[in-house]
């Protein structure tokens, strides 16, 4: 195969001198910019899912894909899910001793009911956190049901409530995407133990 | 007990294996997207990893460690398909030799996970998640960009034209492939083919490419016996530049 | 990995005037019991203001950082490093993708901050505008320069917004990994051979100097640097994190036997804090301003991966999927 290769760049990185050439900067449409997609992860088995982050992707599946690894390459984790950011209905955000649940009225619309999921948060600062589901129908009314449900006795500062069926949940079969080989703990700290070498060469100096 | 015949074959896998992490990973810090380059950098990550682990087993049959082997010899000593060693390219080619690769090599290790040969057998149990990643992803993207944009199904559907004469290259047969399979060790380079074409197939026409006709392409083979494109011995060179300074040191 | 080095000089604080007195207040008041500021809450023009600027900034240093250490990314020596390298460089790009986002709850699309980086209108941290001669110079930044980015981070974690919070938190979880690493890789060229010894003391030679501006000129402290610290932006003076890498990382040098080249540099029993040769701030300017060794190159990199990337998310772009502000 012939290839054209350029060096445009004098670099130190080999990689760098072999990059083709591209062209003058064009004016380019706004944003190339892609959706953004909400990420939540499991730590363990019977944990509830916190939110970490987002990604950029152009569909549902895709952020799925690239949430795994972004979010989930080194720590244990034993699920993942993801929903566009626009499915997230978010209640008012509170501070000092005012829940978000007491700016939630009972004034809202229903409709056929369907599932949602609930997160809140319990310290600014700190993720959202999965507190479990309910039927309703309509976020409001979710968020309503959900202060009976999961707010008496404890501060929440913000509430998310999500309809189940727009989030792409990790299937059972997919849950062996963390069984890795042990030998990926080179993403870990407790891999590079210098100390036994570290401490021959300083008795070496002594001598 | 085909102590030469499992040699090659491990061989011939741990040298795709390194190879095409070590291509995959010149990506890390220039890919098209943030969200992609992490997880193109894992995959080569694990690629490399699994290599390692069958470097280990060859090891153990007498062979020398992995670092040794990985980093010491020279292109004609070198054991991988053709279609690894091709440079990176624009994305589409990685992409899509990605997905071409990766296809066959996780139907590889399924073969494997029943193989009389307990290591490897042990080993396609425990890597079979990164494997389900590794295709996810390319199925994913290949689907995506295989019916996007005019410019990215010629751009795909030109690197498969290129890529699919060395993608058939993966399957060259080993001199041992009788023993191997009989031994069932392997079952065979012409059985993983069938089940590749299937997936392949099954793949592309989800998309606007066409897979190209495979009766009038001639594979190019010929890296399982050494001999190899002009570019894997400078990819060797770069990749041992730090170690050979001085191979006895520790790094 | 980021330096210090912010220099809030020049802000205008005249904004603060025309802000809601009662809202101010109330800001201030959570800022002050130690609460987090969240995306939706009210906030000052000028604490978005400063927070997109400083939030990106890291961002471009982490993505810009993935470079001088990607330059050893094919030619790292044996798997083991092989793969470590691997996995650090991608840190450095998953940093950027967590800070990008950070920043995005404040307004400013990932977009508009790399075209913003590409064309030269926002910064990166100085360091990485210096080249990585040998495997010890990629060795030095995967450990000091790392170091030197968790005492800033380590600080900035305490900060009062918290999606950068957040980012931080799970960044400097992944910063223990590098600094072990690069440690180790150091420790591995202490003991080695004699050609291995000189390596690394010409990197420690090349690079001191850098690292030493790595934290930034000595802060003004004025009104504008104030509100700042008051509203827990700017979470420590330049010259505080300085002394504080080095009270940590010197003797660590010391003890593997390598000479820092700074005849002045040592510690004053006196004050408790470092004495050291002045750094070249004409220099930290020049290379800020675009006049050092790989200023061009590091552009040039990102705007050809932006090039080459660019069919690729055109083509991703789907009518359903519409960019909207994440969430936290």
């Amino acid at each position: 195969m012939q290839l054209q290769l350029f060096s445009i760049l004098k670099s130190l990185d080999p990689r760098i001198t072999r990059l083709p050439q591209v062209g003058e900067v064009k004016p380019k449409q706004p944003l190339d910019q892609l959706g953004t997609f909400e990420v939540f992860v499991q730590a363990k088995e019977g944990k509830p899912f916190q939110h970490e982050g987002c990604v950029h992707a152009p569909t549902l599946e895709m952020a799925y894909v690239l949430a795994k690894e972004t979010f989930t390459r080194r720590f244990t984790c034993t699920s993942i899910y993801v929903v566009d950011t626009r499915d997230v209905f978010v209640s008012p955000t509170t501070e000092g001793n005012q829940s978000a649940y007491e700016l939630i009225s009972s004034n809202f619309q229903t409709g056929s009911k369907e599932t949602y999921e609930i997160y809140q948060l319990a310290k600014r600062g700190k993720q959202h956190v999965n507190v479990g589901s309910v039927e309703a129908g309509s976020p409001k009314e979710a968020m309503w049901l959900a202060k009976d449900l999961f707010g008496a006795g404890k501060m929440v500062y913000n509430i998310w409530a999500i309809k189940k069926n727009k989030i792409r949940y990790t299937t059972t079969e997919e849950k062996d995407l963390w069984n890795t080989l042990p030998e990926k703990k080179f993403r870990d700290a407790s891999d590079y133990k210098g100390g036994d070498k570290l401490k021959e060469f300083l008795e070496r100096q002594k001598i | 007990m085909h102590t030469e015949a499992l040699k090659e074959l491990l061989y011939k896998i741990a040298d795709d294996l390194l190879i095409i992490g070590h291509r995959n990973s010149e990506w890390t810090g220039l890919g098209p997207l943030l969200e992609e380059d992490i997880a193109f950098s894992s995959m080569a990550q694990d690629k490399i990893g699994q290599s390692y682990v069958v470097f280990q087993m060859l090891n153990n049959l007498g062979e020398q460690a992995p670092d040794t082997v990985a980093f010491t010899r020279n292109a004609n000593q070198f054991h991988n398909c053709q279609l690894v060693e091709l440079p990176n390219q624009e994305y589409d080619f990685s992409l899509i030799r990605h997905f071409l690769f990766d296809t066959a090599d996780a139907l590889r290790w399924e073969m494997l996970s029943h193989s009389t040969y307990e290591p490897l057998a042990q080993l396609a149990k425990k890597i079979k998640g990164e494997l389900r990643y590794h295709t996810m992803h390319a199925n994913t993207w290949v689907k995506q960009l295989g019916s996007a944009t005019e410019e990215s199904i010629s751009r795909l559907q030109n690197s498969l034209n290129v890529a699919m004469p060395y993608a058939l290259g993966i399957f060259e047969e080993s001199p041992f492939e009788d023993e191997i399979i009989s031994a069932g060790i392997f079952a065979g380079e012409q059985e993983l083919k069938n089940r590749w074409l299937k997936k392949v197939e099954e793949v592309i026409n989800q998309t606007q490419l066409n897979l190209p006709d495979l009766k009038i392409i001639t594979p190019l083979v010929g890296g399982r016996v050494g001999k190899h494109t002009e570019h894997l011995q400078p990819l060797l060179d770069e990749m041992s530049e730090v170690f050979r300074i001085d191979p006895t040191a520790e790094w | 990995m980021y330096g210090g080095g912010n220099t809030f000089e020049g802000i205008k604080t005249d904004s603060i005037a025309q802000e809601d007195p009662v809202l101010l207040a109330a800001f201030e008041a959570r800022i002050a019991r130690g609460e987090k500021i969240e995306p939706t809450d009210w906030m000052p023009q000028l604490y978005r203001k400063q927070l997109i600027r400083m939030i990106e900034q890291h961002a471009h240093s982490e993505i810009i950082g993935a470079l001088p250490e990607g330059t050893w990314i094919t030619r790292a020596p044996g798997f083991k490093r092989k793969m470590s390298l691997m996995a650090k460089v991608q840190d450095e790009v998953g940093h950027a993708q967590l800070l990008y986002s950070a920043a995005e709850t404040l307004g400013k699309p990932r977009e508009k901050m790399i075209d913003d980086l590409i064309s030269g209108k926002s910064k990166y941290s100085n360091i990485f505008n210096y080249p990585t001669f040998t495997w010890a110079d990629c060795c030095f930044i995967s450990w000091l320069v790392d170091a030197g980015a968790i005492v800033n981070q380590l600080a900035n974690a305490k900060g009062s917004y918290g999606p950068y919070c957040r980012a931080l938190d799970r960044i400097c979880a992944e910063e223990s990994f590098h600094l072990k690493y690069g440690h180790h890789c150091v420790i591995y060229l202490a003991s080695g051979t004699q050609k291995q010894r000189d390596m690394f003391q010409e990197a420690l030679n090349r690079w001191w100097p850098p690292m030493m501006h790595f934290f930034g000129p000595s802060d003004k402290i004025s009104a504008h640097t104030e509100i700042l610290m008051r509203w827990k932006v700017k979470m420590g003076t330049n010259d505080d994190m300085r002394n504080q890498f080095l009270d940590m990382y010197v003797p660590k040098i010391w003890e593997l036997g390598f000479t820092i080249p700074d005849p002045l540099l040592k510690k004053n029993l006196k004050t408790g804090k470092w004495d050291y040769t002045e750094p070249d701030w004409a220099e930290f300017k020049r290379v800020i301003n675009g006049d050092g060794p790989c200023n061009k190159e590091r552009l040039e990199v990102r705007r050809i991966a932006e090039e080459r990337g660019r069919w690729v998310r055109e083509a991703l772009k789907t009518p359903s999927a519409q960019y909207v502000m994440p969430l936290a």
